[in-house]
């Protein structure tokens, strides 16, 4: 339990972790607290919170605000997640490949992984999802092929280290296949600054998703948290709680990710554990 | 800290601009929002909502229309319309000059109609359809022969709908691309002087307008702000004294109301007569039922839409007419056959009916911002409640044209049209079989084809008889609401925020399509 003992004593990421596992919870028991659907029109439009039965308030047309952020909790961690998931695993096969084999392969993706840098990354996923339609899995494609190019980068210079080490040549020299080599020896060695990376892309993909849905660019048929802040924006002078309660559990939730991918690199990085 | 004065002060700097914010002295300068900027100035080639507010201060019609949408003179002093309603005689004002000090004549009306409305104009060629050739025995009378009565084509003579331009200046030239494009000389109370890109359309005085003693402003700017917050920053500091077509959104507008210094009027768009809709593919199943498109109708609460997202401006649809063609007659209270209320009963019963219950389908919305998406997500409620699951999709504006006017691929599309003053200007293009042009923009994308109906449209288009007139209509009402290609939704109320100093910018039915001759500062 060495590293739950190295986690804890980072008191912040504990903190986090908690505020992190409310919010999961919150959003696998939305369906039992809030049955209803979220976008259902359930009472009187624009009730400050508190009054005629709603404890956040409701918007413009009566939907009520606290169903909305507990159903788009679902909504974000999911795509926030799933957007982690592709672009981690694609990254790491580009930098995986191109740091293990080096040379011509090594050039021809690093040049493809330049050219998804240079872009900007909000720019070119706005542009993603408006030329495929909005939805769920459009939003999902576009977070990861703007997140990718980093963890390629990371995964190919731990990769190009970990090769030239001693174990690694006592494996080539064992006669073990490539792909053994990649998957049983290396990955796992650079496994800790990958868990990091995807720990904190998380919460860039919350972000991503949420600046989205703000522009209007969300899947119009579920709700979520950038939803609510650019349906409530032109009322932000009449009806203040329509966008900012969604607007603090997204702070929430990306300062409790940080707060626990900060730990994380702290329990894992060797080099960094006598930090304080 | 106070952001608003911030703002304000911001505004302000950024707009020490051709005295934009000059004193109200006598006269005064009149600062009007545009929103968006305009393509061009051409009002004879493009209808688009920008330009309309710039050219029909520079270009004027044959008539004008008062607030009770009666004709008054304009360019034209007066007109007959012969006995068999196939020959109008326009006589013309006597000693107007364009703005660069050349006779107006008879000339350019003819030229103005045959070469460019009734051709290149995206209306025209409607409401001049009819015309044969035009007379002009001497330069102050235009006789235009038709080959059947158009009693419509009456109410399409506004300098909004159809100006009238100097031949000397376009005759020989590429319409399209000539120097009057973007550098208009009209016969107007203005004179376009400056157009700053990205800022401002600056308009003078024209000293030698042909009405004595108008105009009364010495000056019209309009301004390009392309933020909705910084427009209504801009209006609530009296930067701006004059924004319409929603230039201010109905939720600012509901504030401003309140304070002493600005006034809101839905007056002035009798002309334009908006109507939001759901267009249905006719053609394919489940909409190809009537029953079905009727079940939809009922279920939408008409009042909801216009209470919570419009704010309470508008009016619930009673048929397929809008009810300003009260005036006319043409709007028949009593076939009105549309649902005063929500009535999830019947539509459930209508649906059973038609075998559709647990039908799937997508809407589309008319992608023309956020009121639209909001109206959308209250239907996919309120059909949810009536077993018909909703999808939404929301394109850009390209793409959605083309999906709903020349794929043809979708379902049910929420839309607004402008139905305009005469029901064969804006409602016709809806319904008929000969409206169903694959391609062209806000024509009959429902695919409905009716002979019974064509056959009453092409009557009521040539019936100079109002009262016969009113009846075809009623049958027209009868019909359209028992089949319902298209359910209306409500009658839209765009809203004019103005400084409530400004007086008599009203005083025309165009409202800001208006000429504002007349208008003027009380201070």
């Amino acid at each position: 339990m060495s590293f739950w003992r190295l986690f804890k004593r980072n008191r912040s990421a504990v903190l986090g972790l908690v505020i992190l596992l409310l919010i999961v919870f919150m959003a696998a028991t939305a369906h039992l607290f809030f049955p209803e659907d979220p976008f259902r029109l359930v009472g009187k439009s624009m009730s400050p919170p508190g009054e005629n039965g709603f404890l956040l308030g409701s918007d413009s047309l009566g939907r009520d605000v606290a169903s909305g952020i507990a159903h788009g909790a679902k909504t974000s961690l999911l795509i926030g997640l799933m957007a982690t998931f592709v672009a981690v695993g694609f990254g790491t096969i580009m930098g995986g490949l191109a740091g293990y084999y080096g040379g011509r392969i090594d050039d021809l993706l690093m040049r493809v992984t330049e050219m998804f840098q240079t872009i900007p990354s909000f720019i070119f996923a706005i542009l993603l999802v408006a030329i495929m339609k909005p939805s769920i899995e459009s939003i999902v494609i576009a977070i990861a092929v703007v997140s990718w190019p980093a963890v390629a980068r990371l995964v190919r210079g731990e990769f190009l280290s970990l090769k030239t080490r001693e174990f690694v040549q006592a494996c080539h020299t064992l006669g073990m296949s490539d792909i053994r080599i990649i998957m049983g020896e290396i990955l796992p060695n650079c496994l800790s600054p990958i868990i990091v990376i995807g720990s904190l892309m998380v919460a860039t993909a919350i972000l991503i998703e949420s600046g989205l849905a703000f522009l209007g660019l969300g899947d119009p048929n579920i709700m979520s948290w950038g939803f609510q802040i650019g349906a409530g924006r032109t009322l932000l002078r009449s009806a203040w709680w329509v966008c900012t309660f969604p607007g603090i559990a997204i702070l929430i939730t990306v300062l409790a990710i940080n707060l626990v991918g900060e730990g994380l690199n702290d329990a894992l990085n060797p080099r960094l554990r006598e930090r304080t | 800290m106070n952001i608003r004065k911030w703002i304000g002060g911001a505004l302000a700097a950024a707009t020490m601009v051709a005295g934009a914010t000059a004193a109200r002295a006598e006269g005064g300068t009149l600062v009007m929002l545009v929103q968006p900027e305009p393509p061009s100035l051409a009002s004879y080639l493009s209808t688009s909502g920008p330009i309309g507010l710039m050219a029909p201060k520079i270009y004027e019609g044959l008539l004008d229309y008062d607030s009770d949408l009666q004709a008054v003179p304009s360019l034209a002093k007066s007109y007959d319309v012969s006995d068999d309603g196939k020959t109008v005689t326009f006589n013309l004002q006597k000693g107007v000059k364009w703005h660069d000090g050349e006779p107006f004549t008879s000339e350019d009306v003819k030229f103005t109609v045959l070469e460019l409305l009734s051709k290149i104009h995206p209306r025209g060629p409607n409401s001049f359809r009819e015309v044969e050739s035009i007379d002009i025995p001497d330069a102050h009378t235009a006789i235009f022969n038709l080959k059947n009565p158009a009693p419509y084509m009456l109410r399409a003579l506004s300098g909004y709908e159809s100006p009238i331009v100097p031949k000397h200046l376009l005759e020989g030239e590429d319409y399209r691309s000539a120097d009057l494009v973007n550098n208009p000389v009209g016969t107007g109370p203005f004179k376009f002087v400056e157009w700053k890109k990205g800022q401002y359309i600056r308009l003078d005085k024209n000293e030698d307008y042909w009405k004595e003693g108008l105009p009364k402003l010495d000056r019209i700017v309009g301004r390009f702000i392309p933020d909705a917050s910084t427009r209504t920053a801009a209006m609530e500091n009296g930067e701006v004294h004059y924004g319409a077509y929603g230039a201010i959104p109905n939720i600012d507008a509901v504030r401003l109301r309140e304070m002493d210094s600005i006034g809101v009027t839905t007056d002035g768009y009798g002309m334009i007569n908006p109507m939001s809709l759901i267009e249905f593919d006719t053609t394919e199943p489940p909409f190809d039922d009537a029953r079905v498109r009727k079940a939809v109708s009922l279920a939408i609460d008409r009042q909801f839409l216009i209470d919570n997202i419009w704010f309470g401006y508008g009016k619930p649809a009673t048929s397929a007419l809008s009810s300003n063609f009260g005036a006319t007659g043409l709007h028949d209270a009593k076939a009105a056959n549309y649902p005063a209320d929500q009535n999830v009963e019947a539509a459930k019963k209508l649906l059973k009916e038609a075998g559709a219950e647990d039908i799937s389908i997508t809407l589309d919305l008319i992608p023309y911002g956020e009121d639209w998406r909001r109206a959308g997500e209250y239907m996919k409620q309120a059909l949810g409640d009536i077993g018909i699951k909703v999808d939404l999709r929301y394109e850009d504006v390209p793409t959605w044209l083309k999906r709903i006017y020349a794929d043809y691929d979708f379902d049910m599309n929420v839309n607004y049209f402008y139905q305009l003053p005469d029901p064969v200007l804006g409602v016709h293009r809806h319904y008929g079989t000969d409206q169903i042009r694959q391609g062209t923009h806000f024509v009959n994308s429902s695919r409905y084809s009716n002979p019974k109906l064509d056959a009453l449209l092409v009557k009521g288009a040539q019936e100079p008889d109002a009262k016969k007139r009113a009846a075809i209509y009623s049958d027209v009402q009868k019909i359209l609401g028992a089949d319902k290609p298209v359910a209306n939704l409500f009658e839209m109320n765009f809203l004019t925020v103005f400084d409530s100093s400004l007086k008599d910018h009203d005083t025309s039915a165009l409202g800001a399509y208006g000429s504002f001759d007349q208008a003027y500062f009380d201070k």
